[in-house]
């Protein structure tokens, strides 16, 4: 119920203000629909053309929208929706522009831009991998598999407090200085497993302290199943140190970069 | 001579330069940290991340998901007040300025 009032409001609000949020941009030469999916509370998404290229947009209110999860996914599955038929080029989370003419203008203006991008994407996609691990399990694996640190945890293990001072230390530095090289050769294998299946990728900066890898791979949309199944190879091989996060089909986020000449409207 | 001089005889100089050369500089980093929203988007990230693996739950993230937007606003109130650029909120094509 409170819903629905709050899209009424919502949407009464838009019609007054003729606001669009933008979604993406696609090649098409017609007018087309994509269902009432839009932010905001279920907008009517529909496209705003200029000569063969449109936005994707839905009716908004003139305001802010904060990246919260609700809106975010909104936004990622009018995005979804779209890619299913087009290649895309998205737009940024947010982008709120007054009115048509100036969603028109922006395809005007930034045509041979978009034109060039979308050619350069056509039937890409992107697919992110994060991979984490659990450093307690490398740490137990390293134990196992490094005779100096074996050697040293037993010395320590043996002696009284104050003698381990300086051999807890060397341990640590030793155990430090292995994961990081650990990490470095897990994550140039798996580059080195995906890349051959892949246009392109990007690493991007690991979030929280258990990832040692967040990367985006643009792939073909003839070799997503290759890709698909040489991710899930890979997986397995690590199956019980490293965790994987696969996701996708994705718009090209990380491998489109047009900086659009954009102010503020108010 | 020399520097004992300085400190010896001029003692206000000194300290008073020092002042007013760390209360702009401090003036300068408050501003730029309470109009940078990379950390809280750090933090967002890092949340969504903690949801996606389980590690808390849903309620756990709406409820630091409030948190982190009314970061954001205060952080974008801060920006517009000091007549930082803001990201969100209508915009448009800039105009060339040769045109106009």
């Amino acid at each position: 119920m409170e819903q629905s009032t709050d899209t009424d409001t919502q949407s009464q609000a838009a019609s007054i203000e003729g606001g669009k949020y933008v979604y993406c941009i696609i090649r098409s030469d017609r007018q087309r629909e994509f269902g009432s999916v839009g932010i905001g509370g279920g907008q009517r998404v529909f496209t705003v053309a200029f000569q063969d290229l449109a936005a994707v947009v839905s009716d908004t209110p003139i305001v802010i929208y904060d990246p919260t999860r609700e809106n975010v996914l909104a936004h990622e599955f009018v995005n979804e929706t779209v890619m299913r038929e087009f290649t895309v080029i998205p737009m940024s989370f947010g982008t709120v522009f007054r009115s048509e003419d100036d969603v028109s203008e922006l395809l005007r203006s930034t045509y041979q831009a978009f034109s060039d991008v979308l050619d350069k994407m056509q039937d890409k996609i992107e697919f992110g991998l994060k991979v984490l691990w659990d450093r307690e399990k490398v740490i137990a694996n390293l134990e196992r598999e490094n005779d100096e640190i074996r050697r040293l945890k037993d010395e320590i293990s043996r002696h009284t407090a104050s003698s381990t001072y300086f051999a807890r230390m060397q341990l640590g530095r030793l155990i430090e200085g292995a994961l990081e090289d650990m990490g470095t050769r897990y994550v140039s294998d798996i580059h080195e497993a995906l890349k051959p299946v892949a246009v392109a990728s990007r690493s991007n900066k690991p979030i929280g302290d258990r990832m040692i890898l967040n990367a985006a791979f643009l792939v073909d949309r003839a070799q997503e199943q290759i890709f698909d199944e040489r991710v899930k190879e890979t997986s397995r091989k690590y199956e019980e140190l490293l965790t994987f996060k696969y996701s996708g089909p994705w718009p090209p986020y990380n491998f489109v970069n047009i900086k659009l000449k954009l102010e503020k409207a108010d | 001579m020399g520097i004992l001089t300085k400190v010896l005889f001029f003692p206000v100089t000194g300290p008073v330069a020092g002042i007013k050369w760390s209360l702009g500089k401090v003036q300068q980093v408050v501003e730029d940290e309470i109009t940078d929203d990379a950390p809280v988007k750090q933090e967002l990230m890092e949340l969504q991340m903690q949801l996606e693996l389980g590690d808390i739950d849903d309620d756990e993230y709406t409820r630091r998901e409030t948190e982190l937007m009314a970061r954001l606003r205060e952080v974008r109130a801060w920006k517009e007040r000091l007549g930082k650029a803001t990201s969100g909120g209508p915009v448009r094509v800039a105009r060339d300025p040769a045109q106009e």
